[in-house]
């Protein structure tokens, strides 16, 4: 009880010492907070522009055998199946998602207008893996999959064709080959194809056209990050895919395997960079944090050298003098770094907020809004606070150490 | 009552040091109230530092945020002595001292002689069976000087042996025994009866 009514009258008796020390804590981890709040922002917009090269996406494509195997002859067609699509989702490895396709082309017609469209069977999936930009409404789901729903989400060019100026598409039905769909929401097609585009649920679309051949599947995989492991990948499919279809695993012919491998590479190369560059900011900025906090402790603990010198000869032991001056330290860095991390994670969270709003009104199209992970924050304020105290503890013990008659006269 | 006189850098400062067990020495031998004084550990110089000697010195080294009985109660403190029995014995020391009502003032609001009489009040308060004194009245008038000699040697007249180390010829007078220091050695011990000075004028 004495022991901390002494440290409190330490405290509070040098009310300036004790706020420059605290504000240099505070300071310290706002500082390194905010930064890396920012810093966590720009890479969440930048990863955010990058989405959809921040996949590596697999392309397979029907071909014909061009050797004989088996028993079977050349030039035979390899479609692929419902079959094809449960291997890649079941047994293949390090795939994530898988995005068949089913293509059916038509005319849409809306009152009295009509235009020629492109329709594709797709899952919810595609449209981030091709990075499909919405205008307005809302995409495909889960659920409109699941209950096959006869709806679309059509491409800009046909909203123009169909729909006069000013009438909303959302909730209108169009007739595409005799089946009405409900108009769900507006995409940017792509402005040189001829006619319009629509994206229709992919279970929707395969119990129309009653489909059941693919020329083309595509999904996305997971854990290859180098060159070699994705060749190495495209053999391996292509042997699976081989004894799927009974064909020669060495016949190229028979399907071909892409991929964006080498985009979805550089891509990593990019936000890897990005995150170490991240990284160093933030380990600068705890390093200056620290040298300025062990500065304070170091000057504050030299002014004192004086009464500690005048503590021993009246009888202190090295022992609780050392003792009162570390619970002095660890006291104000405390208070003060959690007053820091909480100032800093207000900042944070308005700025959040403010620039949420601001680009929700204005579309900015790179989306930078601060976030913060609170472990990182916790350890390096706990980082902060350590090194204050080693920082107080050092110079304490070296100022215990000088003989009483030394350290009084010292000034 | 001893004085210890010498030019600088003679050891007077080393001497004072060693009895203070502030240092160690190499040779010779230190009894200190009948008790070798040697190879102490840390914890046992200091305990005995606390118990058997008072300190005062020229620039009293108060401790600038503490009020005068704060600083008063300090050592008592270091011996685990309750709040309540510290202050008390603290406001006792001080009254003895004619400080009763500086009580609560901090060190910058007290004059030079006020504050060599709170070091004063401070290193009797332990009861302690030796005072050294380091250049008491360096930083006095002389007539305060005066006034703080002639406490110091109530006190010694109480049984508390009294070292004071001085350059002021004036000073060592007022005691019983002059050492001279040169070199690091004893140079001759001067016998020397205060009683023929007359405590109450001031010193030259």
């Amino acid at each position: 009880m004495d022991f901390w009514r002494e440290i409190f009258m330490a405290l509070s008796r040098n009310k300036l010492r004790t706020f420059l020390t605290g504000f240099a804590i505070s300071w310290g981890i706002f500082i390194l907070i905010v930064l890396l709040a920012a810093g966590n922002g720009i890479m969440n917009g930048i990863s955010e522009e990058f989405s959809d090269q921040s996949k590596n996406t697999y392309m397979i494509f029907s071909g014909e055998t061009s050797k004989p195997f088996k028993g079977h002859g050349i030039n035979r067609d390899i479609w692929f199946t419902d079959k094809d699509i449960r291997f890649l989702e079941n047994e293949a490895q390090h795939v994530d998602q898988v995005s068949p396709t089913i293509n059916s082309s038509g005319f849409a017609y809306f009152g009295d207008k009509s235009c020629s469209v492109n329709m594709r069977g797709v899952r919810p999936v595609f449209q981030s893996i091709s990075n499909v930009d919405l205008i307005e409404g809302r995409l495909l789901n889960e659920r409109d999959e699941k209950q096959s729903e006869k709806v679309a989400v059509i491409d800009d060019a046909l909203e123009k064709h169909l729909f006069d100026n000013g009438i909303s598409p959302i909730g209108q039905f169009i007739i595409v080959n005799g089946i009405a769909y409900k108009v769900i929401g507006v995409y940017e097609g792509d402005p040189n194809s001829s006619g319009g585009g629509a994206l229709v649920p992919f279970s929707t679309l395969k119990k129309i056209t009653n489909q059941s051949h693919y020329w083309m599947l595509r999904f996305t995989v997971k854990g290859l990050e180098t060159k070699e492991d994705n060749e190495a990948y495209t053999e391996y499919l292509r042997t699976q895919l081989a004894h799927l279809h009974e064909f020669d695993p060495n016949d190229m012919s028979a399907v071909y395997i892409r991929s964006t491998q080498e985009e979805y590479l550089q891509t990593m190369k990019i936000f890897n960079t990005f995150e170490l560059f991240i990284w160093i900011i933030g380990f600068a900025m705890l390093a200056s944090g620290i040298v300025g906090v062990s500065n304070i402790m170091r000057i504050t603990v030299k002014e004192r050298t004086n009464e500690i010198g005048i503590r021993k000869a009246l009888g202190a032991k090295s022992r609780s003098i050392l003792a009162s001056i570390v619970t002095e330290s660890m006291i104000i860095t405390t208070i003060f770094g959690y007053i820091g991390m909480w100032l800093g994670m207000v900042v944070a969270e308005v700025s959040r907020n403010i620039l949420k709003t601001a680009q929700e009104g204005n579309n900015i199209s790179l989306n930078i809004v601060p976030s913060i992970d609170i472990r990182i924050v916790i350890m390096a304020t706990a980082l902060l606070i350590v090194c204050g105290v080693l920082a107080g503890f050092f110079p304490a013990r070296n100022a215990v150490r000088i003989k009483p008659i030394e350290a009084m006269n010292y000034r | 009552m001893v004085s210890i006189m010498g030019a600088s850098g003679s050891g007077k400062s080393t001497l004072l040091n060693i009895l203070g067990i502030l240092d160690n020495y190499d040779t010779g031998d230190y009894y200190l109230n009948g008790k070798l004084v040697k190879d102490l550990s840390e914890n046992e110089a200091a305990d005995m530092r606390n118990r058997t000697i008072g300190f005062i010195f020229q620039s009293f080294n108060l401790i600038p945020f503490k009020t005068a009985m704060e600083n008063v109660a300090l050592p008592l403190y270091y011996q685990n002595v309750s709040r309540k029995k510290r202050n008390d014995l603290a406001l006792e020391y001080l009254e003895r001292f004619g400080l009763r009502e500086w009580a609560d003032h901090y060190p910058n609001e007290l004059s030079g002689g006020q504050k060599q009489r709170v070091s004063m009040a401070r290193a009797l308060v332990t009861q302690p069976k030796i005072i050294l004194a380091d250049e008491p009245t360096g930083a006095l008038d002389s007539k305060t000087s005066a006034e703080v000699m002639q406490i110091l040697r109530e006190v010694n007249q109480s049984g508390i042996t009294m070292v004071i180390v001085t350059h002021e010829k004036g000073i060592a007078l007022r005691t019983n025994k002059i050492i001279h220091l040169k070199d690091g050695v004893i140079e001759n011990i001067e016998i020397n009866n205060p009683d023929l000075i007359d405590f109450n004028t001031e010193i030259k």
